[in-house]
């Protein structure tokens, strides 16, 4: 490729630019107007089920178990008073349950100390009746009647009343939502964040304020994530914003340097979310934030190169227009190949098999183009208004001459060090790589977002209290033939399963079919505590199974399927860590598979699949590094025309994803879906400053023909650019630090540390391999003396300045 | 006799109310006592199906009610039987018994369960199923609607309490016989969730019964479809067929 001739292309294009400018800044804003309209039907989504694609082996066995057993999802609510056993708690207790189901959109059936049918067996029979009359007693020896009612059967009162009486368990199972295209139609607030929103409302009410309800499950959860994410992102983006007007405004000192790359971002930021909601594709809440940070950071870094090129050529000679064709004939040809790279790196992200990544690769990567264009037609437009300037040579010289000359020395320096340098990095990328092996894959609430979070604060005090769970998943054993589920040899197994699954340390509980029948047992044999098993005669099981369901318990239809084929067991979790998770999954499914080696025994629900995920995480993760590599080096080798070439050029910017990679493996960061899009989202802004060096050396190169003089020429000219975008950038992203999240707190200072490694890497490491590897060839020229290299700088520069 | 004539009278929809319709619904007759084999089959979303069988057998002593149910089919609970005394008087407690012939025992089961739980996991609640008090909703007479040429008055009812699982219900009542041939359910939000539909609508020694009772959950597409076979009415049956004893005898 002829650089000359892409150039003038370039050059061409600003011309036709510059003069259909108010057509280029109304299309903009014309744009910009569409967008918007299409951002208010963005879809926000919270939930694990909307990270997997439709044909995910997970996601089918989890629909077809929710086709049998409805929806596994629930809302529970922990309340705490110095003694639930009173009038006034039981009286709150009870209204709180009876709103909860009434008020709820999809609530199905509720289950707490107030609301529960209670079978107890007598001498003669049995007796179906609530815990708590329905005309709360105020007398204190009726009142430890109901305590006493309560405590009475243990394996009730567990799920249900805390030992010491102060903590109560509200269950409340949901209906089944209705399929994502149903309710697409007609909101763009899915089932379970209207749950969440619902439940909030109802238990933040002061009126129950003296029992503390504290709410969970996964609807509520995705709520409050969503709330606080939606508030917490705005917060720390509209500070990202400001702080980048600041710093923009000091380095640019100018409205248009300030405006346009404002404008570049927003822009890009704008079409993209717009465009989304237009197509309906949902966005996750935790991931929104990504394309908007790095739309940023590439605005921004575009703009400085094409704005202090601008400045620099007006300074020159003064003539605006001249100035602008001048800068996008140089700028754009650069600018657009590190536009490429970054999009290519960034499009790696849609080998992962999980829409959240997916997004961000395609919202990345369209910012990233959207960005480029805008630069590309706007900036010119913008720059071409207003009057020619005298030139300012003087003012230029001076102001560009000390860090130019600080610059050059420096490079020289490098140069001098060689082997120092590249000791010191050998050094540091082997600690880096033992620091990579380190880094464990694990979602973890509290190690990801952290306590300060107040929902997560809050979800932590549910889980850690006796009777309060974190998320919950299912079992489900499939028979090969109906009816061998109430086969009592089966459900002893079964039982024997369960027994196992509560030794696991993440399990609080289980439920499943066996409480049903254990205390139907029971209960016909005049509460006799001996009876607390599984009946040893089929008819017997499906007799009771019969009685309970004429009785009107509906509690059978969450735990049997109906052909009596199936077996559901809930396992419900006090704790969780991905990495803990996916070892018990396997060894469930390892004794359920000994214990019926004839039945399939399938983990589903969101979190097996959130715990799986994290798996295609991990190997998407490092596919998505490794082709994104390949991809850059090959553009790099394309470009410049030589492999070698492009795999040298790979090195240094290899190095800020092993600098990221170093600190979460020491700092104990685990790597799960927000961090593991830094690594690609770093390797697509670094290289762009060694394509910018690369580019330059090479440029100088052909002119000197001297390593030493084209580098120190590389050092005066790009940079300041170099490290004013990563200052600039790495401000940006320092903001997400002063949240509280620490997804967020990651984010920013994992960003700024691959930025600074980039930027060392190539002050440090770039010139040397350039130097040391010989990447242009043999040199024409060794002007074996310094003065010959400064003589030589010196024509250069007037040459410039002319 | 007095249902006939009923019948046979001409209506006036301008002058009933809503809740006129409905008591007149209620007050159907249908014989003094009567017995039927009931046939439930339950389908699911994915077309798996569960079939039972009941023979039930029913006497009314003034206002109170006995019925004695067994089961049929399938076999693992065929002889299984319940018993209940309905009784009118507010506040009296049903009495109910069970026998599980696997378990050689029978037990009285005293309490109640919510007449809003679904019916022996069908679609049908106990509501839906027996017998609803007409003042627990509010009824309003919407119009009068001509379904497959039976002119049908059309009534919304909404209930007074919120613990229901409907938000509102709304009848098409066939003038001529008062039975509901189509039932509508809303849920809370007000969106379509169960529709009832009866039909082989016949007379049966004199009384109108509808022989196909089919209830589809079109939020969940779970159905249930009762169908009612050998109806009599009037039959010599004493009150002594209505005991524990006759329960554990596993018919009549």
């Amino acid at each position: 490729m002829k650089i000359e001739k892409i150039n003038g292309w370039f050059e061409k294009l600003a011309g036709r630019i510059i003069k259909r400018r108010w057509l280029i800044i109304a299309s903009f804003f014309g744009l910009i107007a569409v967008s918007v309209i299409g951002l208010k039907k963005v879809i926000v989504e919270s939930s694990w089920d909307g990270y997997f694609l439709e044909d995910d082996p997970m996601l089918v066995q989890s629909d077809k178990f929710k086709e049998i057993f409805g929806n596994d999802y629930f809302v529970a609510v922990l309340t705490e008073s110095d003694n639930t056993f009173s009038k006034h708690s039981l009286e709150l207790i009870r209204e709180l349950s009876n709103e909860l189901i009434d008020s709820l959109s999809y609530a199905e059936k509720i289950t707490s100390l107030t609301n529960i049918e209670f079978m107890s067996g007598t001498e003669e029979g049995m007796v179906i009746e609530q815990i708590v009359p329905e005309e709360i007693p105020s007398d204190e020896a009726e009142l430890n009647s109901i305590r006493q009612k309560a405590y009475s059967k243990p394996n009730v009162a567990k799920r249900l009343i805390s030992k010491d009486g102060r903590l109560s368990w509200i269950l409340l199972k949901l209906r089944a939502f209705p399929e994502d295209s149903v309710w697409r139609k007609e909101s763009s607030k899915g089932p379970d964040f209207i749950t969440g929103a619902e439940t909030e409302r109802i238990i933040s009410q002061a009126k129950y304020s003296d029992i503390h309800p504290k709410a969970t499950g996964m609807p509520y959860l995705n709520f409050r994530k969503q709330m606080y994410l939606g508030t917490e992102s705005g917060r720390v983006m509209g500070l990202a914003l400001l702080l980048a007007i600041v710093v923009l405004a000091l380095i640019t000192r100018s409205f248009r340097g300030v405006i346009v790359p404002i404008l570049t971002a927003v822009g890009s930021i704008l079409m993209v979310y717009g465009f989304t909601g237009y197509i309906g594709y949902p966005i996750d809440s935790g991931m929104t934030s990504i394309p908007v940070l790095l739309s940023f950071a590439i605005a921004i870094a575009y703009n400085i190169h094409v704005y202090n090129f601008f400045s620099k050529q007006m300074a020159i000679h003064g003539h605006r227009k001249m100035a602008v064709l001048e800068t996008i004939k140089e700028m754009g040809w650069p600018v657009f190949f590190s536009a490429l790279t970054t999009i290519a790196g960034l499009l790696t992200f849609l080998v992962i098999p999980m829409k959240p990544l997916r997004f961000v690769g395609l919202a990345t990567s369209s910012c990233v183009l959207l960005s480029f264009l805008i630069v590309l037609f706007l900036m010119p437009a913008f720059l071409s208004f207003g009057k020619n300037k005298k030139p300012h040579r003087e003012v230029e010289k001076k102001g560009g001459k000390w860090f130019d000359r600080q610059m050059a020395r420096f490079g020289e320096w490098t140069l001098d060090h060689s082997r120092q340098v590249l000791v010191v990095f050998s050094i540091v990328a082997v600690v880096s790589i033992w620091g990579l092996t380190r880094v464990e894959t694990a979602f973890d609430i509290e190690r990801t977002m952290g306590r300060k979070v107040p929902y997560v604060n809050s979800m932590m005090q549910i889980c850690e209290s006796e009777l309060g769970s974190l998320y919950a998943y299912d079992f489900m054993v499939e028979f090969p033939q109906n009816d061998m589920a109430k086969e009592p040899a089966n459900l002893k197994k079964f039982d024997e399963l369960a027994q196992f699954v509560e030794t696991l340390p993440l399990t609080k509980r289980t439920s499943s079919i066996l409480d049903v029948l254990k205390d139907l047992n029971r209960t016909l044999n005049s509460n006799n505590e001996a009876y607390y098993s599984v009946p040893s005669d089929e008819n017997q099981v499906a007799q009771m199974l019969l009685l309970y369901e004429n009785a009107g318990g509906t509690e059978a239809q969450y735990w049997i399927d109906y052909d009596y084929k199936r077996l559901r067991l809930m396992v419900e979790l006090g704790t969780y860590n991905s990495g803990e998770a996916e070892r018990e999954l396997i060894l469930v499914q390892q004794k359920a598979q000994s214990l019926f080696p004839e039945a399939s025994v399938t983990a589903v629900g969101s979190l097996p699949q959130f715990t799986a995920m994290m798996q295609y995480v991990v190997r998407g993760q490092i596919q998505s590094f490794l082709i994104a590599i390949c991809i850059v080096a090959l553009l790099l080798a394309l470009v410049f025309g030589s492999i070698r070439l492009g795999l040298i050029g790979m090195i240094p910017n290899i190095a800020p994803a092993l600098a990221v990679g170093e600190i979460m493996g020491f700092m104990g960061i685990p790597l799960d879906m927000m961090t593991a899009t830094i690594m690609p989202m770093i390797l697509g802004l670094a290289v762009d400053d060694t394509i910018h060096f690369i580019n330059h050396s090479h440029l100088e190169y052909n002119r000197l023909g001297s390593y030493m003089q084209s580098v120190r020429r590389t050092f005066s000219v790009v940079g300041v650019s170099i490290i004013l975008s990563t200052l600039i950038i790495s401000a940006n992203f320092i903001v997400y630090g002063t949240s509280d999240a620490k997804q967020f707190i990651h984010l920013g200072v994992l960003s700024v540390i691959g930025m600074v490694a980039a930027l060392l890497a190539d002050l440090f490491v770039t010139p040397v391999l350039i130097k040391s590897f010989r990447i242009f060839g043999n040199e024409r020229n060794s002007p074996d003396s310094k003065k010959a290299i400064d003589k030589s700088i010196k024509i250069n520069e007037y040459e410039c300045i002319k | 006799m007095c249902g006939l004539i009923l019948c046979a009278m001409p209506m006036n929809a301008q002058t009933l109310t809503g809740r006129e319709v409905i008591q007149k619904v209620k007050d159907r007759p249908d014989g003094d006592t009567r017995t039927s084999e009931m046939t439930m089959q339950l389908i699911n979303k994915t077309g798996s199906s569960r079939e039972r069988k009941i023979q039930s057998y029913s006497m009314d002593l003034g206002k109170d009610k006995k019925t004695i149910m067994f089961f049929l089919y399938p076999g693992d609970v065929k002889g299984t039987g319940f018993l209940t005394w309905d009784y009118d008087l507010i506040g009296k407690n049903d009495d109910k018994w069970l026998y599980l012939p696997a378990m050689k025992k029978t037990r009285r089961i005293s309490g109640s369960s919510s007449k809003t739980d679904y019916f022996m996991g069908s679609d049908f609640t106990y509501d839906d199923m027996g017998s609803r008090n007409v003042d627990e909703d509010d009824h309003m007479l919407l119009r009068e609607e001509t379904i497959e040429g039976h002119k049908c008055w059309l009534v919304e009812s909404t209930p007074k309490t919120k613990g229901e699982i409907y938000s509102k219900k709304v009848s098409w009542i066939r003038q001529d016989c008062l039975i509901a041939v189509k039932v509508e359910y809303y849920d809370k939000m007000n969106k379509l969730h169960r529709k009832l539909e009866l039909s082989n609508i016949e007379r049966v020694d004199g009384f109108w019964i509808a022989k196909n009772l089919h209830m589809v959950n079109v939020q969940t597409n779970h159905q249930t479809i009762l169908t009612i076979s050998n109806p009599k009415y009037n039959i010599m049956i004493d009150e002594s067929a209505f005991t524990v004893v006759k329960l554990e005898k596993g018919s009549l």
